[in-house]
Parts: C-alpha cells; structure tokens; sequence
C-alpha cells in the first residue's frame, strides 16, 4: 500500500515516549495558521525553494517543462503558478535549493526505515509515532504502518487533530496503543477563525477517546494571541480534568522555525514576527494550569 | 559540606594554572594534563645529550630522569591533601621532538617512502600507550621496587643490556624518591610557620606521608592515592603517560580498611579522590566485571563520580557497562554527563571488547581484565605492549593513491577497489614492518623505565617492555578516514558507474582543480548529495562495511613479519585535521586540505536527522571486533539532555549501542551557539571543557583549527 509523507524522522523524542521513530503524513484537514510544519498541510507534493542555497548553475531552468524558472534581470524567479510538481527541477539540484516535499511511499519501504530501530523501541519503551500533517486523512495508510508495527511488537502513536468523524478514529484504536492531540482553543470563534474548523467535534471526540481505556496525551501550543492567557488556558485545563486516561497535559512554546518553510513554498506566515514564547509566561500558563491537572509538562 | 571551601580553592588554583599554561605555552592541541608552570626562574640542563640536542638509551632516561627529578621543583598546596604537581616531560626535552614523529635513534629510511606515500603514522619511537598496573606498586612502594630491581641486577650482573636497564631502573627510583624526599620536607617546614590549625594540621599529615612513602608500603586510603599521584607524576614527566587504571577496585581494599578502623568517612574520601582527579586527569575506569564476569562496582565507584561531579574540572573517567553491571552506577553516570556537561564519564561496552579480544585466542577471564585507559586505548593493566592510538593508516590518502592509479587506464569502480586493496594491503605491510623495527630498537631508543616497574617482566627479565618484557604483544593500527573513503566510493558507484551523470574523467578534472573550475560548485553538490555511511542500508553503508571487512582480513588475520599480533581499530584522534591537510579533494565532495572524518563516524550531515539510532548502527556494523575500539564520538544536543525522560533515553542509546556490538562511546554535551560564542572569543569561556575526541580539554587551550573541529561537530549534531 501506498502513502504520501514528507519524512520519516529517527531518534525523535518529543514525539511520544522513549525513543521513537516519526513518520510525517502530508495532507491535513485543518489549516492553523500557527502551523510550523506548513508542507504538511497541502496532501499533494510541493516545491520549496530555499533561495540562500542556490548556487545558479542553471539545470532548472534547463530541465523544468514548464518553464516555471527563470533569471529576469538579476533577479531568480519562480512562477509557481506553472509548476505541476513533476520533480524534475528538484532531481537536479544538489545544493537543496529546490526539493519537492511530499513523496510517495510504500509501506514496505516504511517498515524498512522503521524496523532500523527496533532494539532502541524496546530498550527505551519507544516505537514509532505518525504525525504530519493528519494521519487520518490518510487512514488507510497509516493503519496499515500501525498493524504491521504492532505484529512486530513495537509501540505505536499517533498525533492527531481529531477533527474528523469518529469512525475514522475508532477505525485506527485496535492498532494504536497512544494518542497525542491538541486543545487548541475552548472558545469556538477564536478556534474556527485561526484553524478553519470548529471544536466541537473535537472535543466531542475526545470525551469519547477517553472513554476508551487508551492514553491520551493532550497538548496545547501557546499561540501569541490566540491562546496565550491563563484564562484560555484555565478553560482548556479545566475540561481535561473531567477526562479519563490522560498521562499529562503539555504546553508547548510557541515555535518560530517554521518560517523559512512558509518562506520556500511562498506562503503567508502570520506569524512571521513572534518569537518563541517568554519562559516566564510560560510557567504561569502552566501554573495555572496545575490548578486543574495534576500532571503538566512545559516544553522548553 | 567539610572540604567544599577547599575544593572550591584548589579548583580556582587549577583555573589560574590552566591559565598560565595558556599564557606561557599558547595553544595546545592535547589533553589538559595535571601539569603546571615551572617557576620562571627554574634552569635545568640535561646532563647527557647527543651532538643533536637528543638523547638515547637506557643510560641517558636513567641519568637524565634522575637529574631531573633531583631539580624537581616542590610543589606543595596546604588546602590539597595530596602534595606535588608535575611540570616537565622528559621525552620532549630533546631536541627535534614533535608529537606526531618522535626522536629515535636508528635509521628506518627504508620504510619512509610507503609512509608518505600513504601518509601513515608509524609509530616508531612512539612511547608509553599502555596500561601499568598499579598494584604492583602499591604492594611494594618505592622502597619495595628499589630492592627488586637490585636483586634483579644481581642475577643479570654478566648481561650488559639488562644492567644498562636495570641500573637506569635505579636512577628512576631514586630520583623519585629524592623529589618525594623534598617534598615532604618542604610540607613539614610549611606546616610550621602555618597559623591555621587545619592547614597546619593537613600539612604535618602530608610531610608525614610523604616522608614514610619514599620507602614505605602504602596502608591507608590517602596513602595509597598519594602513591597513585606520586607515580602518575613521575611517569608523566617521564614521557607523558596517563594510563590510569581501575581505580574503584585498585583503592577498595583501603577503604574498607579504613572504614572499618574508623579513620575515615565517605567525605574524607571524596576528597582525598577529589585531590586525586585533579592532581591529573588519568583516564581511570570504573565498574566493570572481574575475571569471573562478577561486577566490580562498589560504593568507591560512586563516590569517584560524585568527586568527579564537585570538582568540575576536565576528568577522564570510564564507566564498563555489562551484562552484571550495577545498573545504578550506568545510572549515575548519565545523569552526571547531563548534568555536568564536561564530557565525561564515559562509557565502555564490555561485551564486545571482551568476545573480540577472545577471537585472538584468549580467555575470557583475561580478555576481561583489559580495561579503557585512554583515547581509544584497551590494555591489560602490566601485561599487554600496545604501541595504542599512535600508528595510523590515512585510508584517504591511501584512496587518493589508488584513485589517480585507476585513472593512468581503464577506470572502473572494480579496478579502483581492487587497486585501493592492494595499497592498503601495502600500507599496512609498512606498518607491521615498522612495528617489528620499533620492537627491535625502541629500548635502545627510549626505554620504558617508569611503566617497566609497573608491568609483569621488564624488572625480572632485565627486558624493557618494548622488547621482550611484556607477556603480550598486541600491537594497535587504527586507521583514519572511513567515512570518507566509504561515501567516495558510493558517490562514484552512484554517479558515475549507476546513474551514468558524471564521466571518471569529469571526476578526475573536479578533484584535481578542487572543484574550482567551471560547473566544479555543481559536481562537488551532487557528489557530496550522495549516499551515504550511516544512512542504513546505502552504498556509503556497503562500501563502510567492506572497508572494515579487508582492515579486518589484513590486520587481525595475520602478524608483522617477526610474528607479532596486530589488532584493528577506527580511531583518527584528533589527526583528522593533520591528515587532511595531506589528501586534495575527494570524491565524496570534501575539498582539499580540509579535515578527513573523524573515527568511526559518519561524516557530518550524514542524513538529514542526524539520528543518533542511525550513527549507533552504523559505527556498531563497522567495529572490527578484536578487542581494540572503535569509538563513537557522540556529539549530544542540549535539547536532547533537557527532555524530562534524558537520562532513560541516553542509557538505552548507549545500551543498544553496546548490544549490538559498539564498543567506547567518547560523548560532548554543549550548545551550537555556546560553542560558536566560544570559537569567536575563547577568552570569554575559559573554563568551558569539551571531549576533542579521546581526550577532554578546555576548549581556550585549543588551537583554532582543533577548536574549528569541534565546532562543526557539535554545529553538524
């Protein structure tokens, strides 16, 4: 079975726990306007272009059918509107200036990657994670990676947004032994306007995930402006103090690396001055939080 | 809480001698030693030089080691509790010394042209690099050693080579002795014009205890480490020794001693190893199974860490994981090595070391008494003649040999790889042939007196250790370069011979004009975008292997023309900078003069995670698995060591690692943007302490091209 991802990441440790292996799913159904893996959002590939990187030999400009490279003037051009994503261009840049991201993989070639780790799974209490983008827009793909990982005894995670249908996500339990997702927001406007969905479904999914006996790792990333107070925080924390089967809650900093991504898909970043967010900030968010969970990570 | 005042005094004088070496010496790419300035004033002249400013023999060391300790300046600090410091080194006070080629005496012209021609480091003259044991000594003490060296000149009074070495035993001795003498004299009349009843009191002590160990058996704990320190001074000033050894086990004895009289207490003892660590930075071990594959580990394994973790200054301690190992000392290492951040401890995985010591006939029992005592160094502790980490093969250069052979015809990647095996089959002939003249010669060169009263059969054989003293000879070649030369090959088969995007003879015009000419930027790309070693499974992953493979066939597999036993590893030291000055570009799109890979490693970049899982895999696939390392520098990311479960996470790294077959992991916790501060203005970070590769040093005492090492290292992590 076939599957699009943008990379398959080894030795990740924030992913879940012990030591992990992350398999990233391109396409995602929610469009947050924070998201710091921008390339993972669109399900079809997708050509960056890292401009620093160019060393202007000119084999792009040679080999696209398109005619989607150009030097005018001085100046290198990308008309993106004429790029049907073949590839070519990138096939021939060795300085990683242009790289298609999104790829089209078996789920043999997965396991492959995968099972490179196996003794460190077991070592660790690791196992492999799926993220993305959304795993589930994808589902038939990553449950495939998910049972063949559990016939190898290996643990499995998934991150999720959890804003689909719940038979999706009932379809992935049997084969999943972790669920990490995110609160985002408990105010619905606020949600809908920098995600693109409403949280209704989210959070009535979630009721229902923690009504199954499978763990649940929550997390919230701290938004400048969105959900950066202790009284959005508050309402998020005191909702997950009503749920079963939660390890912790995880606040996340703010991440700002995500803005050379936008940069090469020619994206709009409305994030694009925020900094990482204020450490002290962020251990009020998190005391606040404690008022209501027992168990709080700070990611620093 | 008692000493932490004197500790903190003794760490600031550390801190201000490590900067007057600084300032004296200027940049020093090597260890930092225990060692500190010589009055400004202190003239010494060697008694017994050549017409060349050098000196030779047994003779010569004897007389010049003597004189030397004789003129020894005393150094004493009433807040140590152990008294003396170091300040010279004997081997290179003759004239014409440098580190990567020593002076010897005797003519190997015949051997020099293969030795450039590969860039090899033959080792020849090269002194030390093997284990003492350090019980010898503290069974006998000075006194003790004295006497069997005479009774050992009696019984080879009509054999003049032995005589020549015994008697320059003697000289050894006594002069250690005359600078102990002093020294505790120099402590008594301190104590008496000392106003503070502690110091005095700790002076008095130290005056008392090194006056009865100038002939006198160590008996108590703080004894028996002035004894190690005493020992440990007088062999680096001899010829740079640090050996070390199993230090929880070698001091156990005389702390359950003393416990149990009630002389001591784990606090005195702290110290009294806290006063040890600094006095030099040995590579010591800790841990580990005794000859019955019993674990070693005791209470003194934990409070050497715990000494260790006080002070911290630079410290080369070894932690043996294995199969009985107290998994709370593993435990307590790693979370010192996060906490700390100076690189150590580091950690041995005896399983391998000890099934591939085996393979070369041995027994279990002894494979499991060799122990880690330096860089990348494995060694029985007063048996085994290494000759370990200075005889390197330059695989690269060997590579570019080869390379530019395959183009005088038909190039292919077949005949390269056959042409590369047969240079390095010679390569390494000239090696084992230098091993043997070395064997021959050495002891008339520079005899090994200090690390002979601490072995099994110089004194009682009258045979230096280099030539007959030893009960093993196992002699280390450890080549340099794998990484590059695995990823040239791959990126030729890929290129050249697979995708058909690049001719050899658009190869051949890249690397010969550095990548300089037209398109030469584009090529160097695409050869450097290539597959490669550590990527799991790729042609750089193939070509490692098989590079490993025929190391292995031609090394292990065979001995030096005299029948000596040569033993592989991967280790480049820190000459991966040297050496790289001597290759031109290669094919894997390093360019000219620019540094080889480092050991074992991937080069840098190697995937685009840089996973750890994948490094650990790849250096574990390549070990050549009899009984020498191949150390996998690892260079941890300060997010890595914050996450909550670090120190869980750091353990089944480095527990996978040596299960499937890893055998030394030397480690660096440190900031891309501390060290990049530190590049730019040393001075700022004077204290900042970083593993160059082996070995731990401060990072200001680097010379710019090793600190450029480490910096890309950690840059690259």
């Amino acid at each position: 079975m076939k599957g699009i991802i943008t990379e398959i990441q080894r030795f990740s440790l924030h992913d879940g726990p012990g030591i992990r292996t992350t398999v990233f799913m391109k396409g995602c159904n929610m469009r947050c306007a924070w998201c710091h893996n921008p390339e993972t959002i669109q399900i079809k590939p997708q050509l960056q272009f890292f401009p620093g990187k160019c060393i202007e030999c000119g084999e792009c400009i040679r080999i696209c059918p398109n005619g989607v490279h150009a030097v005018l003037g001085n100046k290198r051009v990308l008309k993106r509107d004429l790029c049907v994503g073949c590839g070519k261009c990138a096939s021939v840049c060795y300085s990683g200036a242009l790289v298609l991201v999104g790829k089209e993989i078996d789920t043999k070639e997965v396991m492959k990657e995968i099972m490179e780790d196996i003794q460190y799974y077991h070592q660790s209490g690791g196992g492999i994670t799926i993220s993305g983008g959304e795993p589930l827009v994808q589902k038939f793909f990553s449950f495939e990676i998910l049972k063949l990982c559990k016939e190898k005894g290996i643990h499995t995670a998934i991150e999720t947004n959890v804003a689909m249908p719940w038979s999706d996500i009932s379809f992935i339990l049997p084969v999943t032994d972790l669920i990490m997702l995110d609160i985002k927001a408990m105010d619905d406007s606020v949600h809908k306007k920098w995600t693109g969905v409403s949280n209704s479904r989210i959070l009535k999914n979630i009721k229902k995930l923690s009504e199954k006996e499978i763990p649940l790792i929550i997390r919230t990333p701290i938004i400048p402006g969105v959900n950066d107070s202790t009284e959005e925080i508050g309402r998020i924390a005191k909702y997950i103090s009503s749920l079963s089967n939660v390890l912790y809650y995880e606040l996340l900093p703010f991440n700002p690396l995500g803005a050379p991504k936008y940069e090469s898909l020619d994206m709009k970043n409305v994030f694009e001055h925020s900094k990482i967010t204020d450490k002290k900030l962020m251990k009020q968010l998190a005391q606040t939080a404690r008022k209501f969970v027992k168990n709080v990570r700070m990611k620093v | 809480m008692k000493y932490i005042k004197r500790i903190n005094l003794l760490v600031e004088a550390k801190n201000r001698q490590t900067k007057q070496k600084l300032d004296r010496l200027g940049a020093r790419d090597e260890d930092d030693y225990g060692c500190v300035v010589p009055p400004e004033d202190f003239k010494f002249e060697l008694p017994i030089k050549d017409e060349n400013g050098s000196f030779s023999g047994a003779y010569a060391w004897g007389k010049n080691f003597r004189h030397l300790m004789e003129c020894h300046p005393v150094y004493v600090d009433p807040n140590d509790a152990l008294a003396g410091r170091w300040m010279f080194m004997l081997s290179r006070m003759r004239q014409g010394y440098r580190l990567e080629l020593s002076n010897f005496a005797f003519d190997y012209s015949h051997l020099k042209p293969n030795q450039h021609k590969y860039d090899i480091t033959c080792g020849i003259g090269k002194d030390a690099h093997f284990a003492p044991d350090y019980r010898i000594g503290l069974e006998l003490g000075w006194g003790g050693l004295l006497d069997k060296v005479k009774r050992s000149l009696e019984s080879f009074a009509k054999d003049p080579i032995a005589s020549e070495l015994l008697e320059a035993e003697i000289d050894a001795i006594e002069g250690v002795q005359n600078w102990i003498l002093r020294t505790a004299e120099t402590a008594h009349a301190m104590a008496s014009e000392k106003n503070e009843p502690e110091l005095r009191e700790n002076l008095e002590q130290i005056a008392k205890i090194n006056k009865y160990l100038v002939n006198g058996v160590p008996e108590t704990f703080r004894e028996a480490c002035q004894w190690i320190a005493w020992f440990n001074m007088a062999s680096r000033t001899y010829n740079r020794d640090g050996a070390g050894g199993q230090l929880d086990e070698l001091l156990r004895p005389y702390y359950e001693r003393d416990k149990a009289k009630g002389m001591i207490n784990d606090c005195d003892v702290e110290f009294y190893i806290a006063c040890l660590l600094l006095n030099d930075p040995h590579y010591y071990q800790l841990g580990g199974p005794d000859r019955d594959g019993n674990d070693m580990t005791s209470p003194l394994s934990f409070i050497i860490l715990e000494a260790a973790s006080k002070l911290k200054v630079s410290c080369n301690l070894t932690i043996r994981v294995h199969k009985k190992m107290d998994k709370r000392l593993f435990r307590r290492g790693v979370e010192i090595l996060l906490k700390d951040k100076l690189g150590y401890p580091r950690f041995s995985g005896d399983k391998a070391l000890v099934e591939g010591f085996c393979k070369n006939g041995y027994s279990e029992g002894l494979a499991r008494e060799r122990i880690a005592t330096g860089c990348n160094w494995m060694s029985l502790p007063g048996m085994e003649y290494t000759l370990n980490d200075v005889v390197k093969i330059n695989i690269a250069k060997v590579f570019e040999v080869a390379f530019y052979e395959n183009m005088k015809s038909m190039a292919t990647l077949k005949n390269l790889q056959e042409l590369f095996a047969r240079h390095f089959e010679i390569a390494i002939e000239t090696v084992a042939e230098g091993m043997d003249f070395h064997l021959e010669h050495q002891y008339l060169n520079e005899p090994e007196l200090m690390l002979n009263l601490l072995s099994y059969g110089p004194i009682e054989k009258g045979l230096d250790m280099s030539h007959g003293g030893a009960k093993y000879y196992n002699m280390a070649l450890d080549c340099a370069g794998l990484a590059t030369v695995a990823d040239s090959f791959a990126a030729l088969e890929q290129r050249v011979e697979k995708e058909k995007i690049l001719s050899w003879q658009e190869v051949e015009k890249h690397l010969s004009d550095d990548f300089s000419g037209r398109g030469g930027e584009r090529v160097r790309r695409m050869l450097a975008a290539s597959e490669k070693y550590g990527q799991g499974n790729s042609l750089g992953d193939n070509w490692a292997r098989w590079l490993n493979k025929i190391f292995v066939e031609k090394v292990a597999l065979r001995t030096t023309p005299k029948g000596r036993k040569m033993i592989p590893g991967w280790f480049s030291w820190a000459d991966s900078v040297r050496f790289g000055k001597n290759v031109g570009a290669t094919p894997n799109g390093r360019k000219a003069a620019k540094p080889i890979s480092h050991g074992a490693n991937p080069c840098p970049g190697f995937r685009k995670d840089n996973a750890l899982t994948a490094m650990s895999n790849a250096i574990a696939s390549i070990q050549p698995g009899y009984g020498n390392s191949a150390p996998w520098q690892l260079e941890l990311d300060i997010g890595s060591t914050q996450h909550p479960n670090a120190v869980d996470n750091i353990i089944a790294l480095l527990q996978t690692h040596f299960d499937i077959g890893g055998t030394l992991v030397n480690i660096n916790i440190v900031d891309a943007a501390t060290i990049i501060r530190a590049h730019e203005k040393p001075e700022d970070y004077p204290y900042l302490i970083v593993r160059v590769t082996g070995f731990s040093a401060y990072f200001t005492s680097l010379s710019k091209d090793f600190r450029q090492l480490v910096v890309d290292r950690i840059i690259e992590s």
